[in-house]
């Protein structure tokens, strides 16, 4: 069966949300088209599928509630890229709470779990650099999984973090080198 | 840094080891669209009105303005000190003496200035 492939114009869909009668459409588009992208950033956030499906979901229903707000001054992306970063925040920090783990500590006890995940199916090594990123700080981690995983460019992380190109740079490359730390204890 | 990362790299290449379920993102699409709930949508105009559109022209415009404003302003300073030191050397004489045939040749000199001075240049060159 031949399936047509809807291509997506982004000032369309922008302009088409804005009216009662073709938002719903074209927030369909929205999340077909970026439903991928802001999970993979939400995962290597979470770590687990299922935290990152429920993170995913809820990036979504709080951009479609709040969709009025949106007045296409930012791009859409930098847009859901801020939701999806504060659900992701937000989830951990619950998580941590529901954990016993104080706020100031890391990230780590997300990684605890990775052994048993059936949607990891990553090496030793793999899983130890997982557990390197997630004692990094938040904003670390973020500026890491961004420039290292998703090979953004460090204007755009700017937009999306509201910090500057320079700050991203020295975030970088401490996380770098505390990676490399991090790998010289453990090797 | 570079070396850093590319160490990194070497060692672990860009996949973190994740996976989703086959069809996921098909699947989740559908879920997630089939689940927002009514929202009331305030109609907005997003059309640039005719401002918008403008003024980058505009701006553009007054800033040539700018420019014109600033050259009309320099040159009439320039044209100021010239006449103050034209006021100054007709005063003094040597205007006179160093523009004598503008003077002649646009009529500002009556014949009597003229036979006076042809004197006096006749009288120089005697002299000499």
């Amino acid at each position: 069966m031949a399936t047509t492939q809807r291509t997506y114009d982004e000032a369309a869909v922008i302009e088409q949300l804005h009216h009662p009668s073709t938002a719903r459409a074209a927030f369909g588009q929205v999340i077909a088209h970026y439903s991928s992208t802001l999970y993979w950033q939400i995962r290597r956030m979470v770590i687990d599928h299922d935290d990152a499906n429920d993170v995913l979901q809820n990036t979504f229903l709080k951009a479609w509630t709040s969709i009025d707000n949106f007045r296409g001054d930012a791009k859409l992306s930098t847009w859901l890229y801020k939701i999806a970063i504060n659900e992701s925040i937000t989830f951990i920090n619950k998580k941590k709470a529901q954990n016993n783990v104080s706020l100031d500590d890391d990230d780590s006890f997300l990684v605890n779990t990775l052994e048993s995940d059936e949607w990891f199916d990553g090496d030793e090594t793999q899983r130890l650099l997982q557990q390197a990123i997630a004692t990094l700080p938040e904003k670390q981690r973020l500026v890491f999984n961004m420039r290292y995983y998703d090979e953004m460019k460090y204007e755009d992380m700017s937009e999306i973090l509201g910090t500057s190109t320079g700050a991203l740079k020295a975030s970088y490359h401490h996380a770098m080198k505390k990676i490399e730390a991090f790998f010289a204890e453990h090797d | 840094m570079k070396n850093e990362e590319s160490e990194i790299l070497n060692r672990f290449g860009r996949d973190a080891g994740f996976r989703v379920p086959e069809g996921y993102f098909d699947d989740f699409n559908e879920r997630m669209a089939a689940m927002l709930p009514e929202v009331e949508i305030t109609e907005v105009d997003t059309k640039p009105t005719l401002w918008v559109r403008l003024r980058p022209y505009l701006y553009l415009a007054a800033m040539f303005a700018g420019v014109w404003c600033m050259m009309k302003v320099f040159n009439g300073f320039n044209q100021n000190i010239s006449t103050e030191q034209r006021v100054s050397e007709v005063a003094s004489g040597i205007y006179m003496e160093n523009n004598a045939d503008e003077f002649i040749m646009s009529g500002c000199a009556s014949d009597y200035d003229i036979m006076t001075y042809e004197d006096s240049v006749m009288m120089d060159e005697e002299a000499r």
